[in-house]
Formats: C-alpha cells, structure tokens, sequence
C-alpha cells in the first residue's frame, strides 16, 4: 500500500522573469533558480522549481510568505518579473512508499524513469493538469488545481486498493 | 476421468477437478482447462448454433480466433457475459456457461428453419429484400433486421466489477510469448533492456504448449520451456504478463494490452480489477504474433465434429483431451499430418489423411502408411455427414482441379482440417504498415514499416520452431541494437523439429452442384464460397466491397480464418491476381474487449471531473438543484419548501432586488496579467481601452477573436499600474488564457508581461442588492467602501471579517453589488460569515438561474447564450466598449470586413411578447410575417428568455435581421402550438434603463 497525504498549505507562487533576470532572483529569493526545466534547488523552507523557459514555482514556509513578496517587490524596479501567489490554488498529496511509482502510473503518462530524484514536471493525473515531483526514489508530491483535486484523490486511492488485492 | 481425458497428459491439473455448468449440466473438468477443452474431455462438441442459418456448431479452433464457440458465461451474480469464446475462458468452480442463438434448446431450435430456407438468405439477401415500400422500414423492416442482428444476449444488470489502467514505459515490448517471443525476449532480457513480454494465453509457449516432442537445446520442449520462463522471470529487467492481449498499435509505439486479472478466478481477491488496459509506450516492439490455421472449403465443414488439425493437437498435447475415437484429415499442408500422428500415437483411430496434393514428402506418406492409415492424395471432401455431430466424409479423387472419379465415403466422427497457416499481421496492420503478397506461400507479409518495430517467427511466414527461434533472437537483437545497447542473438539447438509446408486453395473441387454446397469460409458471419461467388458476379471488384456485401471478415473474429480463403475465392471469380483483388485492412481491437476495460476508472463518481467550488458542500446541504457549467457543477437555484424552479427563481430575484442576495462567484476565470507592459497588453488584446484606467479602479472588457467576433467578456481590475486581475467567462477560462499566452509568445515577445491563471486561487462571493454594503460595511477594515470613496467599477485590498480579501465594487445585476474575492481555503468560512451577518437582511443565496435573469433584466450578455461566435460587438449592440482611437487590437481588421459592416446583419435587441404572460422559448426561430409559405424566411433566433418577477411580464433577447430598426415592429414566433407575436425594443435593457440602482 502506498500512503497518501494531503500536505498542508505553506506559500506558493508563480514566478516569471526573463533570462537576464534570474540572477537577480535568486538573489530576492535566497535559492538559486535552476535553469533546466524540471530542476529544482532549495535553500532551507525555499525550493525553486524551473517549470519553463522563464517560468519557476517558488515554494517557501507559510511564515516566509510576507518576505518573499517584500524580497521580489524591492527588484522591482531594476528586474521586471511577476510574482503570483498561487498557495490556494492547488493541494499537494505526498504519495510514499515502495510502490509509490506504480501508483502513479495509473493517471501519469509520462515515462517515470525520466523523472529523477530531485526533479519536478509538468504532466497530466488522468486528465487533470499536475506538478509531480520526485523527492525520493519512492516518494513523490503530485500538486493539482483545488477544484480537480478531489478526482486525482479519488483515483489514488481507487488504485492503491488493486495493491491491497495484490493484482 | 472425463470419457476423452488421458491420464496424465498435458498441462492441465490432473489433481485438482474443477466443475463448472454448461447448459444447466454440470460438467467435469481439471484445473488449467478452457471451457472448450474440458466440453470436448466430455465428448461434448454441439455447443452452439449459427448466427444466421442456426446451423449446429463445435469448437474449431483451439485459440482466440475462435469463430464458433461462443458462449454466455456467469462469472458469479451480475457478471454475465455473452459471446465469450469457450476456448479462452478458463474453468473454476461455479463458473456458468450457456449455449446461445438457440431456442428452446441447442438441440432443439426453432431457428434452424432457416437454415432449410438458405437459398432465401444468400449474400445481399437484406439489401435486395428490404427496399420497398419505403412506408415499412421504420415499422417492420428496421426492426425485423435489429431482432435478427446480434449474437448472444445484453447483460441486463450492471456490471459491478471495475477496471484499472496503467501507464507503462519499456524498452522492448514483446507481443506473443511463443517460440519467437521467447528468443527475442531471452536475447533483449540478457542485454539489460526493459522488457515486456505479453501474451493471450494464461501461460507462455506458444505452439510449443501443443509440440512437447521437440527437443531444444538437449531438452525437450517443456523442460526448456520452463528453464526460460524460470529465466526471464528472474530478470528484474524483464515483465512478463499473461492473458493479455495486445489490441491495438497506435502511433509512435503506443500499444494498447488488455490484461484479464480474474475472469480464470472462482473467488477473485476483494477489490482486484477485472482487466487492466495498459497503455505501453514503447521504444522497440517486437511482434511475434504467430500464425492461424486456415479452415478448408467444403461442403460440411462447418459441422460439430469438424476442427483445425492444429487444435485437435492443442487439445491432445496441453490439455490431454483426445477430440474424438476415430479421426479423419483432410488437408493441404504437412502441419495435420503430424497432428494426425500424434492423435495416433494417443491412441485415436485415423481412418484417412486426404491431401489435396498430388506430391507430399514420402516420409510423411511412408510413416502414415506404416501406422495404418489409409491415404489419399490429389483428392478433395465433397461433403460430410452427421447432425450435431460429423459421422462421415466423402472423398474423391481431384485431376486438374476437378473431381475425377467415384466418391467414396470415410467413417468418422471427427473431421481434422488443414489450409495452411496464415500470417497474424493484425497488430502491424493497425500501424498502417504495408503488406506484400508472397506468391510462393500464398500468404501476405509484413512489408514497409511505419513504426520502431520488428516481426519475428510465423508472423512472417517463418515456419519450424528452429527458424522460428532463431527469427526471434535476431528480432531481440536488432531491437537491442537500435536501442543502441549491445546484445549478440541467443542462439538455439533443435532437434525432433517438424517444419512443415503446403498449399493454399479457393473452395476444393465438388463433383456435387456448387449452389448446394455449405461450403463456410466465414462460420461466424455464416458467409459461404458461393456467396463470395455471387457478389463477384453481381459487379463487386474490391474485396472491400465483397467483404461488406458478404459480410465476409466483419464478425468479431475480422476474418482471422476466412480473410484468405474468401481472398483466393474472390480472386479465382474474378480471374485477377490476388495483389490485384487486396486486402481488407484489420483494425484494433485484435480481439473483442469489454467497454470496460475502455472505460477503466471512469464510472460511476468517478466517470468525469466535477470541478466543485469551496462553498458547494453548503449549498449541497441547502438543497440547491445543480447544472454543470462547463467542468463545474454549479448551485441553480435554492429551492424552498414545494417551490418548483420559476417559484425559487422568482423569490431569489426579488430579495436581491428589493434587500439582499448572495451569489457564489468562484468559478469565474481569472488572470493576473503582470509586468511592466502589462498595460500595452491590455490595449492589444481587448477592444477597450486601458491606459487611463486608474489603479484601484475596474472597467468592463471585451475579447475578440481575429475575425472580429465577441470571443469573451468580464470585469478586470487595475490593482497597480503594472498588474491587471482580469476576470473571465467560467468556461473561457482555459482558452482565453490559451489565446492569450498564444498572442504573447508568437506575435509580441518583446512584450515584458506574464500571465498566471488565479482561478483557483480566489474563491468570490457576489453580493448583491440595496443592503449589500448595509452588510459589509462592518466586516470591511483597512478601505472605506462609501460610494464617494469606493464607488461602482472599483478594486482594492482589505480585510473581510478578519480575512485577507481582494474587494470588488461591480454589478452584474444592476444593483448594487460588491464582489468579495479571498484566498480559496477561506471560501467556505466567508460565505457563512456573510449568511449569519445577512439574516438581518433576509440575506437571499441565489443561483446561476437567478443571476441569468437579473442580467437578461439588465441586457447584459452571457457569452455563448446570446453570442454564437458569428457576432460582433455591433451586433451586440456593445460598440462602446470599443476604443476608436487604439490603433490596434485583436479582430480590429476583422471588424472593418465588407461583411461585418453590411447592412442585414442580425442584431440583438430585446423582446416584449405582446402577451405579458407568454415567456418564449429559448432557441425559438423568428419570422416577419406568419402566412408566408413555408419554409419561411428566418429573420433570427430568441437567445434569452425569462419571466421578469421585478417587471411582472416576460422579457426575451434575440438576434434578428436589421433587429434596431425594427424598434416598436411586430415580430412573430410559429411555435407548434401557435404563433406567438412580439415587439422588437432595440435596447435590451428593460429594467432601470437610467443605472440609478447602481449608484446607492
């Protein structure tokens, strides 16, 4: 069986900057942003995840929300960007466990030997748009929009069952 | 012991007896059995009737290409299933299985009149005998056909077991786990590659199941066999999947599997899916889909009794099963031979092999001989005997292709038949590969590849378990080295090997009148040699048009044992070459598969996305009534007490109208346009204009598609000089993102300005109605919400209650009206504060249905309701919201367009019936003039249609022909019931025209 949990919220946003701009940022935000889609760095409670060309989710404790929105406000002027916060518009479920990957292939098409430790992307869980990242060999984040959550949480939870029955 | 089982032999479990029904009797099996095998351990052979001429029927084939033996089986309550092929289906205890097509009983049948009748059903039969009168085709024809039609009966209950699904990602899917599949995934497991081996059968093995006698690699065939089962299941590298199917091969190496988990189970685990579809992306596929046997054509050889060669041996050597006492075979092809000497050597009587052949290897001829068979060759079966059961067949002697002596009849009471060996190429065929007739072997090949994929073993004519190995480990080893890995091709000994080779023939020569023949080559379709004839001669040149005039190949087995011999027949009526004549293309499924593996998890709760706001478990405990709008489900309305939809709607609209009304606004899209062009942006995509919007205040905005058409609308707000939150339609969401990011990254790169969707982000509570700000003002801290300081079309930060909040002041019910955006884990915890704080106000939640009503009082449009993608700003009488003096934005061309600028276009303009009480229908046509012959000229449609509560009469809107000049005209509305007059009002605003409610 594989566990599944509803992480709680912390703050989430959406960053945007053009490629002369992320040194700047990293800066702002204390990690240094990767520039390969689907890497991810972290400093602390603050992880960057490259999702495009110019495009990170920056995740950083509930109690750093404030400073980091101060941190991207104060560059400004010199580094245009766009700072989003998105914390309420999707849940993240940590899905554990050895056959955590399996699991996971019930709604991800992608190929999950592509996704490495430490690495995240942008995919789909059975029609659903999601953010999955592999945190460890059998342990994952899958984060979908609120609305679609609780079909993706039903299916993980429909599938794990087949691991109970064994087939 | 079973009257047909020899102790001991095969695979099957001798020790563990399984018994299961077959027509209410119970019937003795072993463990490891199909439904077919443990009936013919029975003696049973008669085990349906045909589709069309209710023929007795056996089982002809030992395999998935089975045309005959279709059954219904009860796999516990509610999981019936009809025309499951007996040879698949695995025995257990309590398994329940039933003849079909037949009525009373399967051996006594009413419908067998048909077959007396046959000369009536000849191919065409229902094209050329249902054309007239046309009056009786919906009456009597039509529903004759669909009572004839279909095999077996509907479930009627609902299936209750589930499906899964999976993903799956492999370096090399192997298809078919016989002596080919074998070798490729021997050689492609020991290079390191993943692999995937699949296959139908419940075990591995292939034709070496029914070929114990050959010895590989000093071993015999078993023994090696499960060495490299024992092998490659140890390879952690290696997947290995039984009872299933690969059914389809799609594009870029994406192949479909069907696996059946527990349909062999008597008692499945709880919770185990039935079948799991796989949908395998791989970088190889090998295809080592084997070979069918070929059927003869002749007359009889569609009675009980009468099998492929290749099954009997199936049944003797895997499940111990002998089909008969005293066998007869008829043949073009050494294959039955050797099946006739086994079924010898197990102690079945062979009265006579008949070879069509005038020439075959001595040896085989001299071993038959010896064992006392009686041999025939350069002859033909003109036709058999026996009822529910073959008791004889009649054989002459053939010169030049025709019979050229005295007949002269053969005891049996079993028929081994043998045309050869076809190709599968089924699953290479979905790929759109092409294929090339092979005129030496009769058979069509594999040829030019579309796909990464390599076919090993008799699925290209490779026939003998030493060339079909050997095909098989170069097959792995090629797909190893395009993977760029390094593997040399395991290589095999084989010794006891019996290649074999033959011939392929159209219908065999009768000395009997070939219009009497029941000579069958598609025995589900009941399709004959002398049909394939008649559609010749009726003018059908394509064997595609043959096939659908015969039906020949369109039963659920796509012509796996007919396609060639209807192929030969065609070919030989028309005096063409086969190339010449073709091919029907085969096409996924590769075998029958349930809707439910299709489905897999979408059933039930959990068929489609329900996309449910923060606040809809409130309004579920209210009792709202629910429409979905786009993916969400939204409230409609809230019905109190009896109230019926037109009551709740009434009141909802006057408590908003006179005190209070809530409304949950979430789902509505939104935008947050950022960036320090995020202005020039604005300008380029909407009509409006946007620079000298204020922050902090809101303007109403309007999206165009290139050509000028209303694309979609909504509130945005200037929060800072640099950051727009731009809402949008709730279905438009995605796709006015999409347009928008489409825009940004291929027309204005330059354009420093990003876009994020916040949908999701903010959960919105609309607050309507002249105590709306009565409410807030209290709860509100940090912004002073006064209409001086806070007036119609502003934005700012605040908090709400104590929670972080987005404030809107906009309206889209003309009252007064704030729309309370907060972070979505908030939604729910706002919305009741906002019920307690409002029951001083008779606070009234309102639906989607209300809020249409209050807007169409308003002539406010609903994109999609009053706009159909053909309408213009114009056309909507919206041109103000039009900046003249930008120079540019998306659909600006569009709208100077000759024909956008023409007089006639329909305009949308409101409605008054001259009945106050009459509410049109929505969608309803409109005419000038009532008498006009018809068809009368349309003049327009009506969008909207509502009982106003607060104007106590009906109102509509509507687009019609030069609709504002036809200002105070009479319209008229043909309903079935009557016409209906109306009067054109050019403003569709027909409730406080002057806005002062707006203003409180």
């Amino acid at each position: 069986m594989v566990e599944i949990t509803r992480l709680p919220e912390e703050a989430r946003f959406s960053f945007r900057v053009a490629a002369g701009g992320v040194a700047a940022a990293s800066k702002a935000f204390g990690v240094d942003l990767p520039t390969t889609i689907g890497g991810m760095a972290a400093n602390g409670s603050r992880r960057a995840l490259c999702l495009g060309p110019d495009e990170w989710q920056l995740d950083a404790a509930a109690s750093e929300r404030d400073a980091v929105v101060a941190a991207f406000a104060g560059i400004y002027a010199d580094t245009p960007h766009s700072l989003v916060e998105v914390t309420d518009r999707e849940f993240t479920y940590q899905i554990s466990g050895e056959q955590a990957e399996e699991l996971l292939t019930v709604g991800v098409p992608r190929d999950m030997a592509l996704v490495t430790v430490g690495s995240g992307t942008r995919t789909l869980f059975d029609t659903v748009p999601a953010i999955l990242v592999r945190e460890a060999d059998n342990r994952f984040t899958l984060s979908v929009w609120r609305s679609f959550a609780p079909h993706a949480e039903e299916l993980l939870h429909i599938a794990n069952k087949e691991f109970a029955a064994g087939l | 012991m079973s009257a047909f089982r020899i102790a001991g032999k095969g695979r099957v479990n001798h020790s563990k007896p399984v018994r299961f029904t077959f027509d209410g009797k119970t019937v003795q099996a072993l463990d490891g059995d199909t439904v077919a095998s443990a009936l013919l351990a029975n003696g049973i052979h008669l085990v349906g009737r045909s589709f069309k001429y209710h023929r007795p029927r056996g089982i002809l084939t030992a395999g998935s290409e089975e045309p005959n033996a279709l059954v219904g089986t009860t796999r516990g309550p509610g999981r019936f299933e009809p025309n499951t092929r007996a040879t698949m289906q695995e025995v257990f205890d309590g398994l329940k299985t039933e003849s079909q097509n037949r009525w009373p009983s399967l051996t006594m049948d009413i419908g067998s009149v048909n077959d007396r009748m046959h000369k009536l059903f000849s191919a065409g039969f229902y094209y050329k005998t249902f054309m007239w009168p046309r009056s009786f085709w919906d009456k009597v024809y039509e529903p004759f056909i669909r009572a004839a039609a279909g095999l077996g009966k509907s479930p009627t209950e609902e299936d209750p077991d589930h499906y899964a699904s999976r993903f799956h990602h492999c370096d090399v899917l192997i298809v078919g786990g016989g002596a080919a599949g074998l070798a490729a995934a021997l050689t492609a497991g020991r290079s390191g590659a993943s692999v995937v081996l699949v296959d139908e059968q419940s075990e591995l093995g292939g034709s070496l199941l029914s070929e114990p006698s050959i010895e590989i690699d000093g071993k015999d065939a078993w023994s090696w066999l499960d060495a490299t089962v024992a092998e490659l299941s140890g390879m952690a590298n290696v997947r290995i999947m039984t009872r299933t199917t690969a059914i389809g091969y799609y594009h870029q190496n994406m192949v479909g599997l069907c696996q059946k988990l527990t349909d062999h189970m008597a008692t499945p685990p709880a919770d185990a899916p039935r079948e799991r579809l796989w949908r395998v992306r791989a970088k190889q596929v090998v295809l080592a889909q084997g070979a069918s046997e070929k059927p003869l054509v002749f007359d009889g050889n569609d009675r009980p009794g009468v099998m492929m060669a290749g099954a009997a041996q199936t049944y003797l050597n895997r499940f111990g099963v002998t089909v008969g006492r005293y066998a007869a075979v008829v043949t073009s092809h050494d294959s039955a031979w050797y099946a006739a000497f086994d079924l010898l050597t197990a102690g079945v009587k062979v009265n006579a092999i008949v070879d069509t052949r005038a020439q075959v290897d001595p040896t085989l001829v001299d071993s038959a001989r010896a064992l006392g068979i009686d041999v025939f060759l350069s002859s033909t079966v003109t036709g058999t005997s026996g009822r529910k059961r073959v008791t004889s067949m009649t054989v002459a002697p053939v010169t030049d292709g025709k019979v050229s002596g005295g007949s002269h009849v053969v005891a049996c009471d079993t028929v081994l038949m043998c045309g050869g060996w076809t190709p599968n190429l089924h699953l290479f065929s979905h790929t759109k590969g092409s294929l090339i007739w092979d005129d030496e072997n009769k058979v069509y090949l594999p040829h030019e590849k579309t796909e990464e994929c390599q076919v090993a073993g008799a699925g290209r004519a490779v026939w003998g378990i030493a060339d079909t190995l050997k095909d098989g480990a170069d097959a792995g080893a090629a797909a190893v080295k395009s993977l760029g890995k390094s593997g040399a091709a395991v290589t095999f000994t084989v010794s006891k090997d019996r290649t074999g080779s033959g011939e392929t023939h159209r219908e065999l020569p009768t000395d009997g009148d070939p219009g009497s023949a029941r000579a069958f080559i598609d025995f589900q379709n009941d399709v004959q040699a002398k049909d394939i004839r008649l559609a010749v001669r009726e003018g059908m040149k394509s064997i595609e048009h043959v096939k659908r005039y015969t039906t020949n190949g369109m039963a659920t087995d796509q012509g796996k044992l007919s396609n060639i011999n209807g192929l030969m027949i065609a070919s030989d009526a028309l005096g063409r070459d086969v190339k010449q004549v073709g091919l029907t293309t085969f096409r996924p499924p590769y075998t029958p598969t349930t809707f439910g593996a299709l489905a897999g998890y979408h059933k039930d709760g959990h068929f489609e996305i329900t996309r449910k706001t923060t606040i809809d478990s409130w309004a579920e405990e209210k009792g709202a009534v629910f429409e979905p709008v786009a993916l969400f489900r939204r409230a409609r309305y809230f019905p109190q007490g009896s109230e019926d939809m037109h009551a709740a709607v009434n009141r909802e609209c006057k408590a908003t109208r006179t005190s209070l009304g809530m409304f949950d606004a979430s789902t509505l899209g939104k935008i947050e346009v950022v960036g320090p062009d995020a202005v020039e942006f604005m300008n380029r995509m909407y009509t409006n204009p946007w620079t000298k919007l204020q922050p902090g205040r809101c303007r109403y905005g309007l999206l165009l598609g290139e050509d000028g058409y209303i694309r979609d609308d909504g509130v945005i707000g200037r929060l800072t000089e640099d950051r727009f939150h731009v809402t949008t339609t709730t279905g438009g969401a995605p796709r006015v993102l999409n347009m928008m990011e489409d825009y940004l990254q291929t027309e204005w790169p330059d354009l420093k300005v990003w876009l994020t969707s916040t949908t999701e982000q903010w959960a919105v509570v609309a607050l309507n109605g002249p105590n709306a700000r009565k409410l807030l003002e209290p709860l509100v801290e940090g912004l002073d919400i006064s209409d001086e300081a806070f007036p119609h079309m502003s934005v700012a930060d605040c908090t709400v209650g104590g929670l972080p909040a987005r404030l809107f002041r906009v309206s889209f019910t003309g009252e007064l009206g704030f729309e309370v955006n907060v972070p979505a884990r908030y939604g729910l915890q706002l919305w009741e504060m906002l019920w307690e704080a409002g029951q001083q106000y008779d606070i009234c939640p309102y639906g989607t249905e209300t809020m249409h009503v209050l807007r169409a009082e308003k002539g406010y449009i609903i994109i999609g309701q009053d706009t159909d993608g053909t309408v213009t700003p114009d056309d909507a009488g919206i041109s103000w919201a039009i900046g003249k003096a930008k120079p540019d934005f998306v659909g600006k061309r569009s709208l100077a367009r000759p024909d956008l600028v023409a007089s006639g276009r329909k305009q949308l303009i409101g409605l008054l019936t001259v009945d106050p009480k009459t509410v049109l229908e929505e969608g309803a046509q409109i005419v000038d003039d009532p008498k006009q012959p018809i068809p009368m000229k349309m003049l327009g449609h009506v969008t909207s249609s509502y009982w106003s509560e607060a104007l106590g009469r009906s109102i509509a809107m509507a687009v019609v022909e030069d609709g504002r000049a036809r200002d105070g005209k009479s319209v008229y509305i043909p309903m079935p019931n009557g016409v209906i007059e109306a009067t054109v009002q050019a403003s569709t605003v027909f409730y406080d025209p002057e806005g002062a409610r707006l203003k409180l």
